[in-house]
């Protein structure tokens, strides 16, 4: 029985795809499972672009995410399963604290990450959000597998359409939603005569040591309104 | 039946279990599908007594290829390759059915396969197909050194292995297909975000905005005929540097590209 209403979801899923463009998808996400908000990033090893979220609150809570490199999102990347957390005070949810403060504040109970994956190909992750505490259902469970399912083919047949060597210009929008910040890293590589991916770190430390995103950090900088302080002088270097 | 013929069925029985938890183990996780076709021609041969076995899948151009064999016994490989023209396998191919002769010395319609066959030392021969719902893959090609028809049962047994050589091969290609499309998907995400990148460094050293940092990369990727992707690459990396791009001259290509 859930198989079929499984199946059901995943075609009507698809169908709101072919109509939606991929900033809708979320919108679909929460109208067919149910659920208070949900987020998709598409992700690679190391890298992460968000495609889209339904709401403001999941925007911060995704961000946060990505400041801090940790988060449901990216344990269910890495691992490959579904990362399940009915309640914020569980073990499994201790791991992100940053997240859970945010997630409280936010009105967020209870978070559910599935990975973006196809025969062995991983490509993203879809992460809902429900206001209430407590489980998905048996049912909501299945059918999120359903739509993940969709949504990966949904994401590979976006790239599948663009020239080679080129981002499809629908998922344009997971990496230029979050340009501002590469290019920040690449001016902190040259101010701080560092690696780019060390100056990511940096300014994810900045924004965590000052309680912001990494994403108003990334716009300070580009705007030249803020510099990164370079803290590896040498001692007896004169300051 | 005799105690011998006793023994050797329950011999067979246990076998055939083996070889299906055997093929199963090596179905999980990373598995080679010419390793899992090679396995399964050996057991073939074990299991249903047969002088030698292959796989043949027909490929995009529509040829008949081996991909697996029990033996590498001389002959065998020409008899695969001439079903190319005629023989079991091709009949089995088009037809999608078990093709089974019990003696190649008797008039066959493939004569100059049974020619080779019985120089090869072979006496009678069956092909059972590779196939997915309506897709037919290929065959399993079996050779019998006696002239015998393989029973009911066996014919059975054959048709298993082939649907279990069939779901390796079917995963494979899924497998592979969905690394090459992720594998496009991570390039071109990757290639966007090396550009920000590049624009942010270009844009600190020469004090530009992005737009202008963004032309810049532009017109040394053109200028030094390479692709706007590599240059940011190789300027994240630092195998070029921020300087040679900001003052937009022309570089040189780094030595190692010169050994290509």
């Amino acid at each position: 029985m859930n198989d079929d209403q499984s199946l059901r979801v995943a075609v009507a899923f698809a169908r709101a795809v072919a109509k939606t463009p991929p900033a809708g998808l979320c919108s679909a996400c929460v109208d067919l499972l149910v659920v208070s908000g949900a987020g998709i990033t598409v992700m690679g090893p190391g890298q992460a672009g968000l495609l889209c979220v339904s709401s403001q609150r999941m925007a911060a809570l995704e961000d946060m995410q990505f400041t801090m490199g940790v988060g449901p999102c990216q344990d269910a990347f890495q691992s490959g399963m579904p990362v399940h957390a009915p309640r914020l005070d569980l073990p499994v949810v201790a791991r992100w604290p940053a997240f859970v403060d945010m997630a409280r504040d936010v009105g967020i109970g209870a978070v559910f990450a599935y990975p973006l994956a196809v025969n062995g190909a991983r490509i993203g992750v879809m992460t809902l959000y429900q206001d209430r505490e407590g489980d998905l259902t048996i049912g909501q469970h299945a059918d999120s597998l359903a739509v993940a399912e969709v949504l990966t083919e949904t994401v590979l047949s976006l790239q599948d359409a663009a020239p080679e060597g080129m981002l499809a210009e629908s998922l344009e929008e997971a990496v230029a939603y979050r340009a501002e910040i590469h290019q920040a890293s690449g001016m902190v590589a040259i101010q701080l005569k560092i690696p780019v991916d060390e100056a990511m770190l940096r300014m994810r430390a900045h924004a965590f040591v000052e309680g912001r995103d990494v994403g108003e950090v990334a716009a300070d900088i580009v705007a030249r309104r803020l510099r990164l302080v370079d803290d590896r002088r040498q001692p007896g270097e004169e300051v | 039946m005799s105690n011998d013929a006793e023994l050797r069925a329950l011999n067979r029985q246990a076998l055939t279990a083996t070889t299906f938890v055997e093929i199963v183990d090596t179905l999980v996780d990373d598995f080679d599908v010419i390793e899992v076709l090679t396995v399964l021609t050996s057991r073939s041969v074990e299991l249903l007594e047969a002088a030698a076995a292959g796989i043949l899948l027909v490929d995009t151009d529509g040829h008949l290829r081996v991909i697996g064999a029990s033996t590498e016994q001389v002959g065998l490989l020409e008899l695969f390759q001439i079903q190319n023209d005629q023989g079991p396998c091709l009949d089995c191919f088009r037809t999608g059915t078990v093709v089974s002769v019990a003696n190649l010395s008797d008039s066959s319609p493939w004569p100059q396969f049974a020619e080779e066959g019985l120089q090869a030392g072979f006496a009678s021969v069956c092909a059972v197909p590779l196939r997915m719902k309506d897709l037919i893959l290929g065959c399993l090609n079996l050779f019998m050194s006696e002239p015998v028809a393989l029973s009911e049962g066996e014919i059975a047994l054959a048709q298993a292995l082939a649907d279990v050589a069939c779901i390796a091969i079917v995963q494979d290609m899924a497998t592979r297909e969905a690394a090459v499309r992720e594998g496009h998907l991570q390039f071109a995400l990757n290639s966007r975000i090396v550009i920000e990148q590049a624009k942010g460094m270009i844009a600190e050293r020469g004090g530009v905005d992005m737009d202008e940092a963004f032309a810049r990369l532009r017109s040394f990727a053109r200028g030094n005929n390479r692709g706007l992707t590599e240059v940011a690459e190789e300027l994240v990396a630092g195998s070029i540097s921020v300087d040679a791009i900001v003052g937009g001259r022309r570089v040189p290509p780094p030595p190692n590209t010169r050994h290509l």
